[in-house]
């Protein structure tokens, strides 16, 4: 699914230049739930934003569903993003001045899909996380447990094989994020490969897959022994 | 296209947009009204004269002595003038067209029934008139040198010929003015004028009046002291002759005073001189709306822009490509554009009844408004066009970042 060879980023001023990430290695496969830690600078969101196409890396071969993305363009990463990437922020990055419904609606419209379809797209999609009768109203007048919920319906209305959550639950209490992590075990479960960062050491000890990354490398690859049947 | 949400979402934020449609309807409202009246004016000023304006001059001969005879000097400048290369023809006159200074009179079907008249200017000059100021004869025929009175002015009773304009004609004889050869017209004081000839435009010494097409030429030189000589050149020879001209009266010697020696052309620029300002200033003032407005919608694609970096980055993060970014901003531009011209078509045609119930000026035409409302738009799309390219370079990195 992801397939990250030798990648490094830096970052360069007139005076100092960065190394956000050196020689990071990855491979994800696809229905995959893996969590990434580490400290705060260490490279998560980095290796986040170049995971998502929301960055380009200095160095590297990136293969995203087996397709070399180091040579597309902006206007193809764009489309690439929209069509099999859904993110899910640590503050949700909900458009305030429109209602649950067009903020679920936006990637739908990018992909040009026709209105009837992304009606019945859009209120599945809050449907699934509980929020359908309220798609009238605003982001300002939901908790941010619902917000969250409304910013992974919006991740998931396009059907995305591939989910990255930069701390989705860093905003929200214990009980909220538990109720937001279980959903994310649940579309886990229906087959959508998962990425998601996290300064909780608790929720990621409960994933599959845990990755910790520290000064721009991965110090630690560790994966969950299967429960005895 | 996301015209629902972008229109649902400035709903959300009347009062900037409230500000700056209010903006873009006054601006029009002046704009348009503006530009109406620059036309109207620039209309009246490119009003031919029927006249071979760019060929002709005038001189001002004065006499102050006890020795000067004003009837021999003027048949005698006549001739001097009329002898020079590149002099056309030369005429005596009492009024220059478009001047602001001339006479006028009334001319009637009856005799003595002055309140059934029709106002007219009045120019008296000899039989020279029609070729030296190159007017056009589409009726009848020119004056000859048996039709010209000489002396004195007092012919309220006396039998006269006219040469009138087809406009002056069309008016006293409604929808018979080109049959009006050979018929007789009175004027104030009884006295009757049968019409000789008819030429196609002669316009009043008043660059104001309302009756402007309606003159009428007696054949007559007047000697009142004062004589205004009307020359006419070949083309390219008017400035030449007009220094030689003046220095050749001036030669001989006479007790006179020679003045206002003076193109056409620069005479008519003086009598539309306060129209000319008049437009300079309503350019000013519209070029400075414009820009006033260029930079209000400037200001507020800005600042919306930047209030709004992250979540440009979000939706570029989802998958919007840098035009469809573009096409966001110059869309919700439209919007605020397209509510403020709407409101400005109805802000203009109210005021121009304003304007036309206050100053009695004509109603302005309908397409005024719909172009008007274009321009506007047109301006908003160009103005919001640079913000809203640097919007679609924000990064989808945006997105992630703590801003």
């Amino acid at each position: 699914m992801l397939k990250m060879t030798h990648i490094s980023k830096v970052f360069r001023t007139d005076v100092v230049e960065t190394h956000a990430l050196r020689d990071f290695s990855l491979h994800v496969a696809e229905g995959e739930f893996v969590t990434v830690t580490g400290p705060s600078g260490c490279g998560k969101t980095t290796f986040l934003n170049i995971a998502g196409l929301l960055e380009t890396a200095s160095g590297g071969q990136y293969l995203l569903d087996g397709e070399d993305v180091s040579s597309l363009n902006d206007f193809q990463r764009a489309r690439m993003r929209n069509q099999k990437i859904g993110f899910i922020f640590q503050s949700f990055n909900l458009m305030p001045d429109l209602n649950l419904f067009d903020n679920v609606d936006v990637p739908l419209r990018y992909r040009g899909v026709n209105a009837a379809e992304r009606k019945v797209r859009v209120e599945r999609a809050l449907d699934a996380v509980g929020l359908l009768s309220r798609k009238k109203h605003l982001p300002a007048q939901l908790s941010g447990g619902q917000q969250q919920r409304v910013a992974i319906a919006r991740a998931l209305v396009g059907e995305p094989r591939f989910l990255l959550a930069d701390e989705p639950t860093g905003n929200l209490d214990s009980n909220t994020a538990e109720g937001v992590m279980e959903l994310l075990h649940e579309i886990n479960n229906n087959g959508t490969t998962i990425i998601m960062v996290t300064h909780d050491v608790v929720l990621a000890s409960r994933s599959a897959r845990n990755i910790q990354i520290l000064d721009g490398r991965i110090i630690d690859d560790r994966r969950a022994q299967p429960k005895a049947a | 296209m996301e015209f629902g949400p972008i229109l649902r979402s400035l709903l959300r934020n009347k009062l900037g947009v409230l500000l700056i449609a209010l903006q873009i309807a006054f601006t029009m409202t002046v704009t348009v009204n503006a530009v109406y009246i620059i036309d109207q004016r620039s209309e009246r000023m490119a009003r031919p004269s029927g006249l071979d304006e760019a060929n002709i001059f005038h001189l001002s001969s004065v006499g102050y002595g006890n020795n000067f005879n004003e009837s021999v000097v003027s048949t005698e400048d006549l001739a001097l003038i009329k002898a020079l290369p590149g002099v056309l023809d030369a005429t005596v006159m009492n009024a220059i067209p478009v001047s602001g200074s001339g006479s006028s009179t009334g001319v009637g079907l009856e005799p003595d029934r002055p309140e059934t008249s029709v106002q007219t200017a009045m120019y008296t000059a000899d039989e020279n008139v029609l070729n030296t100021l190159g007017l056009n004869l589409v009726a009848g025929r020119p004056f000859t040198s048996n039709d010209v009175r000489r002396g004195a002015r007092d012919m309220d009773r006396t039998q006269s010929t006219a040469i009138l304009t087809t406009a002056l004609a069309e008016r006293i004889f409604p929808g018979e003015g080109m049959q009006a050869i050979g018929r007789t017209i009175y004027n104030p004081g009884g006295g009757a004028i049968e019409i000789v000839g008819l030429v196609e435009r002669l316009q009043t010494p008043w660059a104001e009046s309302s009756f402007i097409e309606q003159s009428m030429i007696i054949p007559e030189v007047v000697n009142d002291g004062s004589t205004l000589y009307m020359v006419r050149t070949a083309p390219g020879e008017r400035d030449r002759l007009m220094m030689e001209v003046e220095e050749l009266l001036a030669a001989q010697g006479h007790e006179r005073i020679l003045r206002n020696n003076r193109s056409f052309e620069e005479t008519r620029e003086n009598s539309y001189r306060l129209d000319s300002v008049m437009a300079t200033i309503l350019y000013v003032v519209i070029g400075t709306l414009m820009f006033i407005t260029a930079m209000g919608i400037v200001g507020l694609a800005v600042f919306s822009i930047n209030r709004r970096r992250k979540q440009i980055g979000t939706r570029r993060a989802l998958g919007a490509t840098r035009p469809a970014i573009l096409r966001y901003f110059l869309l919700e531009n439209l919007l605020i554009s397209g509510s403020g011209v709407v409101l400005g078509a109805l802000l203009t045609l109210a005021f121009n009844m304003f304007l036309v119930q206050t100053f009695d000026m004509p109603r302005i035409d309908w397409f005024y408004a719909p172009v008007g409302m274009l321009v506007l738009i047109i301006l908003g799309q160009l103005a919001a066009l640079a913000p809203a390219a640097k919007a679609s370079g924000i990064a989808p990195a945006m997105a992630t970042r703590s801003v």
